[in-house]
């Protein structure tokens, strides 16, 4: 019985836990609404906490008198004016902005109320960074590498277990010699050096091995050290604006090329000029991660007011530290590799989309360019300027069999495709 | 060898001067400069050991690999706000005009990141069709002239825009309050609202109709006032048509240099290039020249005849009566000649030719005097050229003044009654005869203001100078002839503080002075209305700057009655005088001297004489040795003589110059530019020209000449380059070309091969080919016919590949860095039974006192075999596939043998830092901050230590073959130009794909003339060269001639 009127009850609960998500997911279905119509029909325009072509809303509800007004008002704020010339608060704002209309927006006054409440229950975000310190600019350092003081410390103790052997089959031996009264090893009156040479003598041939491999391992290391010189493969500068490639080609996936436009064109991919950051950057003037600071550098340096809107402060460019930069005697084209080539971006400059701080992904060395030119097929598909050549070439490898051709086999290994 | 011609291309070459043959044998002829290096050691006491020399040498090896290890910070600045335009490593260009009173030229501004950097010919101007000049395309240096005028300058120190206009305006309207007379000289201006800004100017001053206070007054320093009379004497006008020379079948000149410096010589280069090749029925014009010093024109002539200058007038009767004798018209009195190389028979055969060429002939003639001009005129007039070769109804607009308004002028001067004189674009002080006597004139008037944006002798003399911008900075437009008009654009901001003179024109007489709204406004009054087919004025005008050019072809030709003045005319010729005479000649180079301090055009070498950075006196050889006993030179150092004229001296060095008549010398104009206490380049002998017959005259006789005694090095480039008789120049008369097959005239070199069988080059192959059958084989055609040697390719290569100037000193040590050099061979017809053998110089031991010249661009010729590749040790110069020889400068250690086996000698090795070294700070351009703009980015600057040479462009190549395959389309026929070739407007050089039967170059290099240079190396060059044929008849000895063949073993 008891266990019947349990299980009796239990639909009742469900039933108001339904209800009980149903009001919830309601009121937050309105919210949700009023986040998407603001930003849908409004954001261009207005900001919340500040002023941007219009006024910041921020308390717009207790700035209106009556909130049917303000509706309406919303909706068609010329027919408002007409229809109240007496309402002085609106003409004043219609003044104070420079008589700038703004356009009536189709909606209805429940979508108007979703959007003021929307406006009222607003909090600014709190900037993640604000809190982190700013000594910490860049990428974290993903756990520094102490493999190497380990090591350091096994040698250490290794050395002085060695050495502590070393005594005690000395020991040992001149214990032997007193107690058997054997005659001495003539090592024994050596001190150590005297002793490596001794045992060095003594193992001619290991010796020369060993010295052999040694010398090999040096050049090899002098070598390396030798060719790494000019080459800055992972070079990760300090630019002056903390600008992160992650946030933008990442998170918010803009293409490439929006930016770095030229790399279609010309040779240089091209640093964006400060009117490109811009187009986004009038309406998004404050970061997850660095709030406005960073923002305003850019600000600075199109000498924009973020207060009136308007471009009315000297100009200052922005000195950008380069980091891939190749020799002069080199000549590369962007527009070669991106449109004919068809590379991807990343394939030189890795996975810039993940980068916060931007690094010098590939070695940039003639050995790697030189690798990539002989490993890469030639896009001879579809492009009228390679049929004949291609056709060529397929009479000249038919005994190889080679139907795709590599850089290398249209002359993209010699001298004068890169040094003129 | 297929004719007897021997060919050689300095005189100690033909006389086997001792010292030639010593530097003959020798492929540097200087010593390695190691000694000026360690030198400063030794100043300081120490001297190298070479204990030291390898310290230092593991010291630098620590010290660069300590320096590498640095990481550089390199920064970078984006724009602001990115000009739409603008991408950056994207070349962008802008058509415009160039103008400077001297040269016309319709052209292609390249601009790189906002700073023009080269100068193309404008292929939509029918005007030059895309041609240019040396002059013209060096124009872009003089845009970052250091010596500009920075900002405006009051009695010779700097001031700003405001006082001076401030200034001005006053002085000027008290002027016109009082009634004034003011007067604007400049050069020959044809701009229609340059000339709306000026008569707007002056009508502040002119207050009634008719009024002459304000008057402007043209010149030119290089005066057509004598053609500009003889023209009103017979037409009723003062005016120059227009000349056709790609209509004229045959052309005689008599003095008039054409090609390089008479009125408008870009546009004639182009039309006469064109006609002197073969035609498919193998037909050419026959062009005759008689002056008295070899010209760039006279050494393209088939025939040129030598007389002195005071004989024009009696080569001009001479033949005018031969004409009139046909066409039954009366003689006039004729004069005569003192002929020593068969004028007569010359002048009788050019008579022949133009009668049976009537109405497709022209007769021009350079001589400024009226009275010859109109004997030349009756000529054409008698060959019915007027209407065909010759139009009057398009009169040519370059040349406007008289001298008789210059000596007017002058004269009010003198009589103190100009009170202010405004000058621009001409240098009177520079190029007016001393006995004008401009300077003690200027110091009468009142008020001198300059206009000139550098400082000239007559700006410096000037109270105010309100600076002009460079063309390249400027709006204008030109009316070069009848209803061709041309915009000149703005291609990069004013870099100095300077204001167009138009604008301050317009400025000074209260008006708004932007001259840009007041030119937009003249072409939408007058301009608009002669559009058809065009509304509206804002695309009619971007239209217009957009093609550079709105042309309104003239469709009824206007008949102009003639009146024949020649017989009245010919009274007045004088005879011929005794005694040495001066021909003050206009180089090709420098030509007036406008941009003569431009230092691409000073190391352009003169085209006969070859010599560079200086003006000389040419005297004929056979002169030299008999008459002066001066030294035949050009290696060692010249003599010095003393020319003296009417009691004006100039003392220069004498360079043998054959074909210049004997009994006269010749002085280039325009040298002697400079400020004033600073090194000027030559001297200038302007002020020797005089009045006569009421126009200046630069033919003067009544010369004498001594020689000082005292020595002077001259810097000639053309000395060092042996060619030991082989077949390098292939010539033959347009009679043996039309009758005999090819074998007979461009015969294919033979070898012997060990069996003593003959054998094709290509069958005794020693080397694997390159392969180059697929894919492009890019390549060049170098018509000898269509070059006339002006030199426009060679400066268009400086500008292009950033080739150092190293100035005379270097010159002199035989250190040229030009990639492209245009040798010049004289010929001279020897005895074919006395020559014994191709090595044998017997034979031409005479020189000859008047030969023929060709001319032969010579740059690397890519050879697929090339002798070059295979001794460098570090493989820095190797070979395309595409058929090009490569060098690579960062792969060059310097040791030079690549230079050492090159048979064609164009390597070049770099001495010196020349953008770094303070020895090159005066002459080297790349050393000036501002100068340095004019570098192409997208060539490396080399440095020290390097070998480098001619890369066919490669960088236009790599550009063009980029466009094409973003296009997806083949690499079109003449879609890529080489520098020279654009700067040859196709003309001579031709580049394309010899893979592609699509591209001109395919063909020509299939061609019955062609020919590879040394083919009997085997060496397999990519360059073509076209027989040059002279329209000649066939020399007699030609027939009979055993064809030698070339005994090379194999």
């Amino acid at each position: 019985m008891s266990v019947f009127t349990f299980t009796k009850k239990i639909p009742k609960i469900s039933h108001l836990i339904a209800v009980a998500i149903m009001f919830f997911s309601l009121s937050n279905v309105y919210a949700q609404d009023g986040e998407n119509l603001f930003k849908a029909n409004c954001a261009s325009c207005h900001k919340i906490d500040k002023k941007l072509v219009g006024p910041a809303l921020q308390g717009v509800r207790d700035r209106w008198e009556e909130e049917a007004n303000l509706i309406l008002w919303i909706k068609n704020s010329q027919d408002y004016l007409k229809n109240n010339s007496d309402d002085s608060y609106a003409s004043g704002l219609y003044e104070q902005y420079n008589k700038s209309i703004m356009p009536a927006q189709a909606l209805s006054d429940d979508e108007v109320v979703a959007v003021l409440d929307y406006i009222d229950a607003w909090q600014p975000a709190t900037p993640v960074a604000a809190a982190a310190p700013a000594g910490a600019a860049g990428p974290v350092d993903a756990g520094e590498d102490y493999t190497f003081y380990w090591l350091l410390a096994f040698a250490l103790v290794l050395i002085i277990v060695i050495r502590v052997l070393i005594d005690v089959r000395k020991s040992v031996r001149s214990v032997m010699v007193e107690v058997k009264g054997e005659e001495a090893a003539p090592e024994d009156s050596m001190g150590m050096v005297e002793q490596l040479f001794y045992w060095f003598k003594q193992n001619k041939k290991f010796t020369a091995f060993a010295t052999i491999i040694v010398i090999v391992a040096l050049a090899f290391q002098g070598w390396n050290a030798l060719l790494s010189i000019g080459v800055y493969q992972g070079y990760e500068p300090e630019q002056p604006i903390k600008f992160s490639h992650k946030i933008h080609a990442g998170d918010n996936a803009i293409s490439c090329v929006y930016c770095h436009h030229s790399a279609e064109k010309g040779k240089h991919s091209g640093i964006p000029s400060v009117n490109v950051c811009m187009n986004c950057h009038t309406g998004i003037s404050s970061g997850k991660v660095y709030g406005t600071e960073e923002i305003s550098k850019i600000y600075e340096a199109a000498g924009w007011n973020p207060e009136t809107s308007s471009y009315e402060n000297p100009q200052k460019p922005i000195k950008w530290v380069r980091i891939h930069n190749l020799p002069d005697f080199a000549y590369f084209n962007h527009s070669q590799h991106v449109v004919v080539g068809q590379v991807e971006c990343q394939t030189c400059h890795g996975p810039v989309q993940e980068m916060d701080v931007l690094y010098q992904y590939s070695e940039l060395t003639m050995g790697w360019c030189i690798n990539c030119h002989r490993e890469t097929n030639v896009k001879m598909k579809d492009n009228g300027y390679y049929d004949q050549l291609q056709k060529d070439l397929k009479e000249v490898y038919k005994e190889e069999g080679i139907e795709e051709f590599k850089v290398e086999h249209i002359g993209g290994l010699e001298c004068a495709k890169c040094h003129y | 060898m297929n004719s007897s011609k021997k060919y050689w291309n300095s005189l100690e070459q033909l006389n086997n001067d001792p010292e030639f043959e010593k530097a003959a044998n020798k492929e540097f002829s200087e010593h390695i400069p190691v000694d000026e290096f360690i030198g400063k050691q030794k100043e300081n006491g120490s001297s190298t050991s070479r204990r030291d020399f390898l310290k230092f040498l593991g010291f630098s090896l620590t010290a660069a690999t300590i320096a590498a290890c640095e990481t550089p910070v390199i920064k970078s600045i984006p724009y602001v706000v990115k000009p739409e335009e603008i991408t950056p490593g994207v070349p962008n260009y802008y058509a415009s005009s160039y103008y400077d009173g001297n040269d016309y030229g319709s052209v292609l501004v390249k601009t790189r990141e906002g700073r023009p950097i080269f100068i193309e010919g404008n292929k939509m101007s029918s005007v030059t069709k895309g041609r240019l000049t040396a002059r013209i395309n060096s124009s872009v240096l003089s845009l970052y002239d250091s010596r500009r005028y920075s900002a405006p300058k009051v009695n010779g120190e700097d001031s700003d825009w405001t006082s001076v206009d401030a200034d001005l305006k006053g002085k000027l309207n008290s002027i016109a309050n009082k009634g004034g007379n003011v007067r604007l000289l400049t050069y020959s201006l044809n701009s229609p609202s340059t000339l709306a800004a000026i008569s707007k100017f002056g009508e502040t001053f002119n207050k009634e109709e008719g009024a002459l206070n304000f008057k402007h007054v043209q010149y030119d320093a290089i005066s057509y006032s004598g053609m500009l009379e003889a023209n009103e004497r017979d037409f009723g006008k003062s005016m120059i048509p227009e000349y056709d020379f790609s209509k004229a079948n045959v052309i005689v000149s008599i003095d008039a240099d054409f090609l390089s410096n008479w009125l408008m010589s870009s546009a004639y280069l182009n039309d006469y290039s064109l006609n002197r090749v073969p035609d498919s029925n193998k037909k050419m014009s026959k062009h005759y020249q008689f002056e008295a010093f070899m010209s760039l024109t006279g050494s393209n002539a088939d025939v040129r005849g030598a007389v002195k200058p005071s004989e024009y007038g009696a080569v001009v009767t001479m033949l005018h009566n031969k004409i009139a004798s046909s066409v039954g018209a009366a003689s006039i009195k004729e004069g005569s000649i003192n002929d020593d190389n068969g004028v007569a028979d010359k002048v009788a055969s050019a008579a022949k030719d133009l009668l049976s060429n009537k109405g497709k002939s022209l007769v021009v003639c350079g001589v400024n005097n009226p009275d010859i001009q109109c004997v030349v005129n009756s000529i054409n007039n008698m060959l019915s050229n007027y209407g065909s070769t010759i139009d009057l109804s398009t009169p040519l607009k370059l040349k406007n003044g008289r001298d008789s308004e210059m000596v007017s002028l002058i004269s009010e001067m003198k009589s103190g009654n100009v009170d202010a004189l405004l000058v621009y674009g001409c240098d009177p002080s520079f190029s007016l005869p001393a006995e004008f006597g401009f300077n003690e004139a200027m110091e009468k008037v009142g008020l001198t203001i300059s206009l000139d944006g550098k400082p000239t002798f007559t700006s410096e003399k000037c109270n105010y100078v309100a600076p002009d911008h460079n063309f390249l900075e400027s709006w204008n437009d030109l009316n070069p002839k009848g209803n061709y008009y041309s915009i000149q654009q703005p291609t990069i901001k004013a870099l100095y503080s300077t204001r167009q003179m138009q604008s301050s024109l317009l400025n000074w007489a209260g008006q708004s002075s932007d001259y840009y709204d007041f030119m937009r406004k003249n072409w939408e009054a007058n301009m608009l209305p002669m559009a058809e087919g065009k509304m509206f004025f804002d695309s009619f005008w971007n239209h217009t700057v957009h093609d550079g050019v709105f042309e309104v072809k003239s469709s009824a030709t206007e008949e102009t009655a003639f009146t024949n003045n020649a017989s009245a005319a010919a009274q007045k010729l004088g005879n011929s005088s005794e005694g040495l005479e001066l021909v003050l000649y206009a180089s090709n180079s420098i030509g007036d001297g406008s941009n003569g301090e431009n230092p691409w055009l000073q190391e352009l070498p003169d085209p006969v004489t070859k010599v560079v950075w200086d003006n000389y006196i040419t005297m004929n050889p056979v002169d030299m040795g008999s008459e002066y006993e001066i030294k035949t030179a050009q290696e060692t150092p010249a003599d010095l003589a003393k020319v003296s004229v009417s009691g004006q001296e100039v003392i220069l060095p004498v360079v043998a110059s054959p074909g210049q008549k004997i009994g006269t010398i010749g002085i280039a104009v325009g040298y002697g530019k400079g400020k004033a206490g600073a090194d000027l380049i030559g001297k200038n002998v302007f002020p020797m020209s005089t009045l006569s017959n009421g126009n200046v005259s630069r033919n003067l006789s009544g010369v004498s000449i001594e020689k000082t005694g005292e020595k002077y090095p001259i810097a000639s480039t053309q000395t060092h380059h042996t060619m030991m008789g082989r077949k390098i120049v292939n010539e033959t008369s347009l009679e043996t070309y039309k009758k005999e097959s090819k074998e007979e005239w461009n015969a294919t070199a033979l070898l012997v091969d060990a069996f003593g069988r003959k054998k094709k080059v290509e069958e005794l192959n020693l080397w694997n080919e390159h392969p180059i059958a697929q894919g492009h084989r890019w390549g060049m055609s170098i018509d000898l016919n269509a070059c006339t040697g002006c030199g426009a390719c060679v400066t268009a290569c400086h500008a292009e590949n950033n080739v150092p100037v190293v100035g005379k000193d270097e010159v002199r040590r035989t250190r040229t860095m030009s990639w492209m050099r245009i040798d010049r061979y004289y010929s001279s017809d020897a005895d074919p039974k006395k020559n014994d053998g191709d090595r044998n110089y017997a034979a031409m031991e005479n020189p000859s006192a008047y030969p023929e010249v060709v001319y032969q661009p010579i740059m690397c010729q890519h050879c697929n075999h090339a002798p070059c590749e295979t001794v460098c040790p570090v493989a820095a110069t190797t070979h395309s596939n595409e058929g090009l020889n490569q060098m690579t400068y960062n792969r060059c250690v310097g040791t030079r043998y690549c230079a050492n086996n090159c048979p064609f000698k164009v390597r070049r090795f770099n001495w010196f830092n020349y953008v770094a070294d303070e020895k090159f700070v005066d002459v080297n351009p790349a050393q000036d901050e501002l100068m340095r703009m004019v570098l192409n980015p997208d060539v490396t600057v080399r440095s020290r230590g390097v070998m480098e040479k001619c890369s066919m462009c490669v960088q236009r190549i790599q550009a063009g073959k980029l466009d094409a395959k973003k296009k997806g389309e083949p690499v079109q026929n003449g879609a890529i130009k080489t520098a020279c070739s654009s700067a040859c407007n196709d003309n001579a050089i031709v580049f394309g794909d010899i893979n592609d039967k699509k591209h001109a170059i395919w063909s020509l290099a299939q061609d019955d003339r062609s020919y590879n240079m040394l083919e009997e190396l085997g060496v397999k060059p990519n360059i073509y060269y076209q027989t040059k044929v002279r329209n000649v008849p066939a020399p007699s000895y030609e027939k009979n001639i055993e064809k030698p063949v070339e005994e090379h073993s194999a």
